[in-house]
């Protein structure tokens, strides 16, 4: 099961020259849901800090809180009080638009559902962040999007819609979206949660390589060995963190 | 007992929701009535064949239809001879000519009525299979020469002039002032051929006449059981060019521009040749709002299935049969369809009674409505309905079922969510908005052009002043009024006749409330018919190639009673009656037009086929007035000469009569009565109504018509923005995971905007490009009947689409932007 050779200490050194850097730094952020005259304390009073090139799982019992943290911190849905700054600046109150072009360029999204968008190929779906952009030309979005596909390993099906893959391999194309536009954070809710136990070891696999490479990784998980492979594991109970450890040997199972 | 259960299911939802539930069968109820209104309307008019107590339907034979005039054309009794006597498949026949009568009783002075009358043949009455209640029928020998006069009254003069009297058969009446007895009584409702209320037998001359003459007759007929009708027009038609290569010169106006002569047409359908393509073009609309409410139904059952997909799902994962399923969604189907149905039997009534109402008032001056226009829901229409009814639940059911069927459950099942939403469901439900736009706008376009061309129609100016004028026709009777043919007598006798006009004229204008009186053949904004005419020196080498003119013989000093003014030359006067040559006043038009250096006075014209006449037909033009139009309103613009012919030498036994007066009407009809009780009273008065009334009465079926079509209108726009607003955003709301994504992958909102308003900028270009031409074709069938003016085209072919881009980029704006104002997460989550 757990097996505990370490994979980890050949990015030591770089990880830690980043951890000087702040990435993220939520400040007493509060969340309440109104619903038919319900309110649900969501999430209360989060301090979390995360440093570039972290790799942190969240985790915790349903309904504790986990996906709102990761909508907020994604830019996805916004605080009911409490601030969010993240590279230096403060987005808590930016407008609908702002939030939209840091979504683009610093955030990548892996859901549980995968949400490829069925109507669009596989590139297409890759390169659908990028077309969001100005800065980008075509050529170089061309590129870009070989570049992910390759490194997900899915360039062999480009051209197919995503209703011919199989679930893992929408998620291996969830992936190379996520990080298409070499974002600074990549938010994943349960990104196992709809696979089968092989596909799921595929996409960690591939988690921890992007994470090798030094991208920022936030993931929500109820799977303990899943969350084991973070080097950061933040538990949640009911909206609040109640742990915040390193993973002493972060784990890897070897592919 | 488990259907029971599903019935009690699909019925607690429909109470969940009882504005959708009342909704649904609203548009159901209007698509279905609108259809069942329509189908008994054209069945009962035109398309169910008249039978009239036999198995063989009754069918027409009569000249080309005249479109310029809207007018039936009439055969030469010789033609129809032919017909008689060569026409193998031709079972019964008979030939008739409609008129009016003036009845009065024997005591003289007693007062008399007009009626219709018809000359008819005997065996009118077998071949309608009715006979009379009282007395006889006409026989063949009431047809001979020298025969006493005879005739058959309807119930309805019997029961109000003759009060019911029980020994009026046998008795001597007067029929324009011939003493004729009455041999029989027909039962109440009978008027066949159309409107008849009295019976007189036609000459024998006319049956079995032996040369050609302009004699105006029209045909009745059945063919033998066995024969079919499209064989018998072929044959009709071989005969009808043997006509036409040998008819005599003089007679050659009888054959239109196209060789075209006698036709044989459906009993009803020859009744509304001009209104036929109206009413074509009702059927069209009605059937495309029907398909447009099947739309409606369809996709607001469709978004109620995505609402409740997650229950689906999990039938099928508990092991629903498919039939069960199928017939779970066709439940609710059936229930909205059915109790439309019944709603839509109501309206249905509703407006058939409404149309009774409108033909009732459209023929009540002239009590000319043919006696089969008479509405009502039959049992073919409540069969029609039933079917209407299996076919809507069939569509409206199949589009949800399909959609529960064909969805991804095991996504559903497996994270809450729809999954992907497949490219096949997507491609339907942009096919739904292209169709609701393309069906909206052919609706919309046809209504508005019929719409706004018949206003138009009714603000027309016919170059006459209408208000504070009455207008009636009067008759002699020309018993006491005869023209004996001898030479001698005949312009004696005409001036008789025509001094009765003159005298009446010069009684009105005596009294202090009437401003002056014009006698036309008829009047402008009515009209009888056109002809051709040459123009001295410049006659063309064959006769159609000659302009085109209407006639009307009129008064001397006519023209200032109705506003009309005399623009060059002079009006007919008095030196005109036994002068030389023969005189004719013609429009500005003609004038303009072809004496374009002003020197039309002097000139002469004559009518083509007159050259036999004295001076060889020739006219000499001594006035020219003002432009009029003539004939109906719906085609005002068709004919734009007019000639004029001076009333005196004509002599007329009626003619129509145009009085202008001060204070009220009531008291210029009084004065109009009392002025022909003091000249003769034995002549009638009648048609007495204002001017405007005159002028808007072959409009009222138009008009109704586009009642209907303006309520037609109405409801589509209804179910068009319903429609469209709900076809699109269930589709948008379908995509609402998928702006999610695409927010959460940082897309502004704008681009969202942007996304779909392009599709439905798309959409609108293919609807709406498709829905117009579609609608011109249509509307193009029109033109026979109704004039379209560039007004209408433009009403209808740039507001409409423009109202229906505002409709669809509303529709698809508002609840793009109401997922878009989501926040992100809601959206990715949202099921
Ligand atoms: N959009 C929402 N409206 C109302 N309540 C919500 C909404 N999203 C989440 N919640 C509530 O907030 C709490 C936390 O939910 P969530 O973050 O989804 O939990 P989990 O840890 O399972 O991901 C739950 O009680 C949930 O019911
Ligand atoms: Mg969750």
């Amino acid at each position: 099961m757990k097996s505990n050779n370490n994979s980890n200490n050949t990015t030591d050194i770089s990880n830690a020259e980043k951890a000087t850097q702040v990435l993220v730094k939520l400040h007493d952020i509060k969340k309440i849901f109104y619903t038919d005259d319900v309110e649900t304390h969501a999430l209360n009073n989060i301090n979390l800090t995360i440093n570039k090139g972290e790799y942190l799982s969240i985790t915790g019992p349903s309904g504790c809180g986990k996906s709102t943290l990761l909508s907020l911190l994604g830019l996805l849905d916004t605080s009911s009080s409490g601030s969010y700054t993240l590279a230096g600046h403060n987005v808590s109150d930016l407008n609908r638009d702002e939030r939209a072009a840091i979504r683009n360029k610093e955030i990548g999204f892996i859901f549980q559902a995968f949400n490829l968008i069925s109507d669009l190929t596989v590139a297409e779906n890759v390169e659908l962040p990028l077309t969001y952009r100005s800065d980008i030309n075509t050529k170089q979005r061309a590129a870009m999007v070989n570049t992910a596909l390759a490194k997900v390993d899915m360039l062999h099906r480009a051209h197919h819609f995503p209703s011919q893959l199989s679930g893992g391999q929408q998620q291996r194309v969830a992936v190379a979206r996520a990080i298409s536009a070499k974002p600074s954070i990549i938010l994943a809710d349960e990104p196992t949660g709809n696979l089968d136990s092989k596909n799921a070891q595929i996409v960690m696999a591939l988690l921890d390589q992007l994470h090798q490479e030094g991208a920022t990784i936030c993931m929500v998980t109820h799977d303990p060995r899943s969350a084991a492979r973070a080097e950061r594991m933040i538990e949640v109970f009911d909206g609040k963190i109640v742990a915040d450890q390193l993973t002493e040997t972060p784990t890897a199972i070897a592919v | 007992m488990s259907i029971t259960l599903d019935i009690k299911y699909a019925a607690r939802l429909l109470y969940k929701k009882p504005i959708f539930t009342a909704l649904t069968v609203f548009i159901v109820a209007i698509g279905l009535g609108l259809t069942l209104y329509t189908y008994s309307l054209l069945s009962n008019l035109v398309f169910k064949p008249l039978l009239l107590n036999k198995d063989t339907p009754i069918i027409s034979i009569e000249a080309e239809f005249n479109h310029s005039h809207l007018s039936r054309r009439s055969v030469d009794a010789f033609d129809f001879l032919t017909i008689r006597n060569e026409m193998d498949s031709i079972d019964e026949f008979g030939v008739y000519e409609e008129g009016i009568a003036l009845v009065g009783k024997s005591q003289q002075n007693s007062g008399t009525r007009k009626y219709n009358s018809v000359r008819v043949e005997w065996n009118v009455f077998d071949f309608s299979g009715v006979k009379p209640i009282m007395g006889r029928a006409l026989k063949a020998e009431d047809h001979f020469d020298g025969a006493e006069p005879v005739v058959v009254l309807g119930y309805d003069i019997w029961q109000h002039y003759f009060l019911a009297q029980d020994d009026i058969v046998d008795s001597i009446i007067l029929v324009n002032a011939i003493a004729t007895r009455v041999v029989g009584i027909m039962p109440a409702g009978f008027s066949f051929p159309t409107v008849a209320q009295l019976w007189k037998p036609i000459e024998q001359n006319m049956l079995t006449p032996t040369e050609r003459s302009r004699s105006w007759l029209f045909a009745y007929a059945r063919l033998k059981k066995d024969q079919s009708f499209n064989i018998f027009k072929q044959e009709l038609s071989a005969l009808n060019k043997r006509i036409a290569n040998n008819i005599p010169d003089n007679m050659r106006w009888r054959i239109n521009e196209k060789g075209g002569y006698l036709r044989a047409v459906p009993y009803k359908i020859a009744n509304i040749t001009h209104y036929y393509s109206l009413f074509i073009t009702m059927a069209v609309v009605v059937v495309l709002i029907l398909l447009l409410a099947c739309i409606n139904v369809g996709n607001l059952l469709l978004a109620r299935v995505n609402e409740r997909f997650k229950e689906v799902a999990i039938r099928v994962a508990l092991g629903v049969p498919r039939k069960r399923l199928i017939l779970q969604m066709l439940l609710e189907s059936i229930f909205i369809c059915t109790v439309g149905g019944f709603l839509a039997v109501l309206f249905a009534g509703w407006g058939l009674e409404l149309s009774n109402t409108v033909f009732e008032q459209m023929y009540r001056v002239t009590e000319n409505k043919p006696f089969w226009w008479q509405v009502s829901l039959d049992t073919d229409a409540i069969i029609l309905l039933i079917l209407s009814v299996i076919a809507m639940i069939a569509i409206t059911g199949f589009i949800p079922a399909w959609r529960a069927l064909s969805g991804d459950f095991n996504a559903v099942l497996r994270d809450g969510t729809r999954g992907s939403q497949g490219k096949k469901f997507a491609r339907a439900s942009q096919l739904l908005v292209i169709s609701e736009i393309l069906l909206s706008c052919v609706v919309l376009v046809i209504a508005t052009i019929l719409l706004s061309s018949s206003y138009f129609a009714g603000q027309a100016d016919y170059g006459v002043e209408t208000n504070n004028r009455i207008t009636a026709t009067i008759e002699l009777p020309e018993g006491s009024y005869p023209i004996r043919q001898e030479e001698e007598f005949e312009l004696a006798d005409t001036l008789k006749r025509t001094a009765f006009y003159y005298d009446l004229k010069d009684t009105l204008e005596q009294m202090p409330n009437i401003e002056g009186v014009a006698f036309m053949s008829h009047f402008p904004g009515t009209g009888a018919g056109a002809s051709f005419f040459e123009i001295e020196g410049r006659v063309a080498a064959v006769y159609n190639e000659n302009p085109y003119s209407n006639n009307e013989v009129v008064s001397r000093d006519a023209w200032s009673a109705i506003g009309m003014r005399v623009i060059q030359g002079r009006d007919f006067n008095q030196s005109d009656i036994s002068a030389e040559i023969d005189t004719i006043i013609i429009n500005e038009s003609i004038a303009n037009d072809f004496f374009p250096d002003g020197d039309a006075v002097g000139q002469r014209v004559r009518r083509a086929f007159r050259n036999g006449d004295r001076e060889g037909g020739w006219q000499t033009i001594v006035g020219v007035v003002s432009d009029t139009y003539h004939g109906s309103a719906m085609r005002t613009s068709s004919e734009q000469y007019s000639s004029y012919f001076m009333l005196d030498n004509i002599g007329y036994s009626w003619i129509d009569i145009a009085i202008h007066y001060n204070g009220s009407q009531a008291l210029a009809e009084k004065s109009l009565q009392q002025a022909i009780n003091q000249v003769n009273s034995n002549a009638t008065a009648y048609h007495m109504q204002s001017y405007d009334e005159l002028i808007s009465q072959p409009m009222i079926l138009v008009s109704a018509i586009s009642k209907v079509f303006l309520l037609c209108g109405v409801i589509a726009i209804f179910l068009a923005a319903s429609g469209i607003y709900a076809v699109a955003a269930n589709s948008i709301s379908q995509r609402t995971q998928e702006i999610g994504v695409r927010r959460a992958l940082g897309a502004s909102d704008s681009i969202i905007m942007q996304l779909f308003m392009r599709k439905a900028v798309w959409q609108l270009l293919i609807g709406l490009s498709i829905g117009i031409t579609l609608s011109l074709w249509v509307v193009n069938r029109m033109t026979d009947t109704m004039v379209i003016n560039q007004g209408s085209y433009m009403v209808g072919l740039i507001v409409i689409p423009l109202l229906i881009i505002i409709m669809v980029l509303v529709a698809t704006y508002v609840p793009t932007r109401k997922i878009v104002l989501m926040e992100p997460s809601d959206a990715l989550h949202h099921d």
